[in-house]
Formats: structure tokens, sequence, C-alpha cells
């Protein structure tokens, strides 16, 4: 079955906001219509309505890019310096990967798609570690809410399981990727243990952590703190479970839980 | 008494504006609308004062990204979940954008214009038909500005939106900064357009400023409404006769709410004039 017409004009549209080669775009809006085999009174809207066509790329590349703007200012600092931002984009542009209709996801939606193509990795080891640090505050402090267990109490003890609270994450990464900024955007290789989190008020904040500490905040959410800390070599809990009360106040973790 | 209820001018809820307004007891806005794509899913504190203010006040609700002109399949997940927000809202209808908005799966994020065609016509129809079966309250259709036509015009703009609501049998949300938009990018006269089109089928008024880049006139809702869109609001409530809700629509260059509140107030005086010379105040 052959496409309909409206959607071969929808798709030579689509092509025409996200191709690169803009030049080409500037001196002839008829090439998507063109190379798409529409009709010649089709091709021709196209190439004659050249700055109302070309009105569109800038919007909708506006709508696409500006998140990324807003959610990546040092990743864009980094690629910027190095000339390859518009190439960066472009690329991600290309692969068409925003499928959400939510403009939320489309930062996340870029995330995945470096991590999906390794895109700029060879060059920027970091490159992934240091776009994910920068949505991870917004990520968790938007992340949904949910009805809190009742089976949780606040006092943890040895024999208990760790319940963070649902938006909180424990990250680990190669580079110290939370220390960078659009001046200075190149992190330190040494690794990196964070727990991010969001307090009573919403605001999301990140926690550097000692790796000891990181393996046991993870490891205590399926074994108990007991036998995590056994497995971690970690002989005193008594500063462990200090933390794990001033966590519980701050907002990190939702509880401490008896396994059945 | 859903006239009563949404008539005057409301404002987008807007995220800079949420934590004053959840915090205010009156505000003087008769309803607010909102947008459930930036709500459902989400989640912290902007979320949480935005559903409290949705339950307490006032809602009409308005998509962004449902692509009715499109062809990619519903995602049927979501509308379950927009059925829901709707019915929480107490919204009395929801609105669309007539204009597609996704390619093959792929989401541009950007209102973009159907074909003046008759196959687009029919398509667009059995998609709006559709999308009306999944939804628990009336749909709306919006009028958006175009800056070029896509593909070669079987018709004009507005017979192909009179064919498309009439033959989709929903309502209209008539965007009066759109129409004027167009007029004057494609030079024709706003209220003889206005004149060809089914207005017995508007439910609700958008209106918002614009902003001209070189030989183009785009509708930025960045900036103050001008005098004459004010003009063609108060011409077509008179030509309607009756108090439907204008919502104003402000999401770039969003100002402090106070002048804000100070710009709706505006338009809400020639609201009122306006219904004042036909006979029929809202209140």
């Amino acid at each position: 079955m052959t496409d309909s017409r409206t959607l071969r004009l929808q798709r030579a549209m689509a092509s025409l906001v996200l191709d690169a080669d803009e030049e080409a775009l500037e001196a002839d809006p008829g090439r998507p219509a063109r190379r798409l085999e529409l009709s010649g009174a089709d091709q021709g809207s196209f190439r004659d309505q050249g700055p109302g066509m070309l009105t569109y790329r800038e919007l909708a590349r506006m709508s696409l890019i500006e998140p990324l703007e807003d959610m990546f200012p040092v990743l864009k600092a980094l690629l910027e310096g190095a000339g390859v931002w518009d190439t960066c984009v472009q690329a991600f542009l290309d692969a068409r990967t925003v499928r959400s209709s939510h403009y939320r996801d489309i930062a996340p939606s870029f995330l995945g798609w470096l991590s999906a193509t390794g895109w700029g990795q060879d060059r920027w080891p970091f490159l992934l570690e240091l776009a994910h640090v920068e949505i991870l505050e917004v990520v968790v402090a938007r992340w949904p809410d949910s009805e809190p267990l009742d089976d949780l109490h606040a006092d943890p003890a040895p024999e208990d399981l760790v319940v963070l609270d649902p938006a909180a994450q424990v990250v680990s990464y190669a580079y110290a990727v939370h220390q960078v900024r659009e001046a200075a955007p190149v992190p330190e290789a040494r690794p990196t243990h964070l727990l991010a989190f969001r307090d009573a008020a919403g605001e999301a904040h990140l926690l550097e952590l000692t790796p000891a500490t990181a393996a046991l905040l993870v490891q205590a959410q399926t074994r108990t703190l007991a036998q995590a800390a056994e497995a971690l070599n970690v002989f005193d809990l008594a500063p462990a479970m200090d933390l794990l009360r001033d966590l519980l106040r701050d907002g990190a973790v939702a509880g401490f839980q008896s396994p059945i | 008494m859903v006239q009563g209820r949404y008539a005057g001018v409301g404002l987008g809820l807007r995220r800079p504006h949420l934590e004053q307004v959840a915090g205010m007891d009156s505000h003087g806005v008769p309803f607010w609308e909102i947008c459930p794509e930036n709500l459902i899913g989400d989640g912290g504190r902007h979320h949480r004062l935005a559903c409290a203010i949705l339950d307490r006040d006032p809602v009409l609700t308005h998509g962004l990204a449902m692509s009715v002109g499109g062809f990619d399949p519903w995602d049927e997940e979501y509308l379950q979940d927009l059925g829901d927000f709707l019915i929480r809202a107490g919204t009395p209808w929801h609105s669309e954008h007539l204009c597609f908005t996704s390619v093959d799966g792929s989401c541009l994020h950007e209102l973009l214009p159907i074909p003046f065609t008759r196959e687009a016509v029919r398509h667009t129809i059995t998609r709006a038909r559709a999308l009306q079966a999944r939804l628990p309250v009336p749909l709306l259709l919006e009028n958006i500005t175009y800056y070029a036509e896509l593909g070669a015009a079987e018709m004009d703009e507005a017979d192909f939106i009179t064919a498309v609501l009439e033959g989709a049998d929903v309502g209209w949300l008539l965007d009066v900064n759109n129409v004027y938009v167009n007029a004057l990018n494609f030079g024709f006269d706003p209220k003889e357009w206005l004149s060809r089109m089914p207005l017995d089928r508007v439910a609700q008024l958008h209106i918002a400023g614009h902003k001209k880049f070189g030989g183009i006139t785009v509708d930025t809702h960045g900036a103050d409404v001008i005098d004459p869109v004010i003009e063609l609001m108060q011409w077509t409530l008179r030509r309607l006769s009756r108090p439907v809700p204008v919502l104003l629509e402000r999401d770039n260059h969003i100002p402090d709410f106070t002048l804000l509140l100070a710009e709706r107030a505006r338009i809400q005086h020639a609201y009122d004039a306006a219904l004042t010379l036909c006979g029929n105040r809202h209140d």
C-alpha cells in the first residue's frame, strides 16, 4: 500500500526541519520534497514559500535544541570549545530519537542517544557521565510522587533493610563530573560516588559518598545492614547508623524495614 | 453551568508563578488553563503545587502534542492517563491543536500545518473522531498560525478548518491572535475571514502577543496583546453574543505575576465592555 500524499508531505516537512545542510536548504527549500519525489505542485509549495518553510525549521529546531542548552550547559561549553556542539546536536537530530510528546523528555532522549551511540566518547571518555550528572538533579527533583510505604520505621537496626526515597539515586562515576563548570568543563579522573535526593521542600541535592558508604547504601536495600556491612568488611556500624538517621531526616531515606 | 463557571479572562498556569498562585487565597483569575502533558507523569514540588491549584480552582485543559493531523498511532496508555486527569481536573472540555507534531514516531515539538487538501480533511476528521472517542469530555480543536501552506492547497484555511470541525463534529477553540497573525502573513481581512466561519462551534477563545521577524509575524506568546487583537476579540464576542471564556496565553518572556494580572485585567475590561455592548453581560 502506498503512503498517502498527506503523509509524504509531512515527511518532507520533518526532513526540512531536521536535516543537516542549512545552507543548501536555504538556497533550495524544495530539496526535501524533491528527494521524497512529491508531485511538481507539492515541490513548488516548498520551493516557493522558502521564508515560511524555513521559519518552521527555525521554530522546531529551537524547541528541540533549547532543552539541551538549558539542561547540559557544561557539556555544551565543552563541545563548543572544541567547535563540535552543532555537529553533536545535528547527529542527535539525525537519529530521530525524540519519541516522546513530553517536552521534558527531550533532554533524557539526548542522554539515551549519547549512551546508545557513544558519540564523542573516544575523545571525551567522561562525556556520558558529564551529561548524566547535569540532568541528575532535575530527574530527582521531578521524580513522580508515590504513596509512602506503611511498614517502615524511623530508627535503623542492624537487622533492617534500608529503603531509599523513590526519588533518591546512588550513582557511581569514573570522573568527578559533579565538580565541573562551564569555565572548566573537563573533570578530574577520580572514582566518584554520589547520592542524589530531594528534601521535604522538593529541592534536589547531591551528596558525595565514600566508596564504602555508597556500597553499603546499595547493598543494604536487598540484604540487612549487618549482612551488607559484613560483606564490605565494615566492622563498626555506628557511624553508618548516624548517617542513615541524617539521611532519613534530609529525605534521602524513606525509612527502614524489617525483613519479611 | 459551564458558561458561568468559565466566563471571563483566564490565564495559563505557568511554572514561575506556581508558588505565588498556590499561596493566594484570592487572585481574581476566574480559571486557569493547564497543559496535561506537563503534569501527567511528572512529580516533585512544582507538580504538587500545580495539582493543589487544579484541585482548588476552575481549570480548562489544553494539549500540545496529540498530533491530531498526524499518522502515528495513539499512545493508548497516555490517553488513559489523560482521561483520568481530565476527570480529576473537572474540565468541561479538552482542547488540542489542528496540526501535526510527529512523523514516523519522531516528535518534532512544533505545531506543523496540515495540508489544505480533501485527503487531509478526511484523514483529520477520522483522527479527531477517534481521539474524541477516547476522551471523557468534548474535544475542541484550535486553529493554529501557519507560515507556509504544506503542499499545493486545494482549498483555503477557512474551508479546511470548517470542513474538519463540521466533519468531526467537534467544538472550536478560536485563537483570535492566530487569525490576526495569519491575516498579516497572508494578507486577508480577519473579520471577513471570521464571518465565513462556523462561530456556533466556538466554546473558548485564545488571545496572545506576537512578534515580527523579518517579513514574517510569529505567534510568540511572548509579548503583551496589541490593541488590534483585543479589538478583534471584542468583535468576535459581539458576534457570538455569549460570554465564552477567553484565555490569555503567555509562554515566553513571562513577566512577574503582578504584571500578568494587570494584563489580564486590561483584557477583562475589554471583554466586559464587548459583552455589555451586546447586552449580554457574563455576570
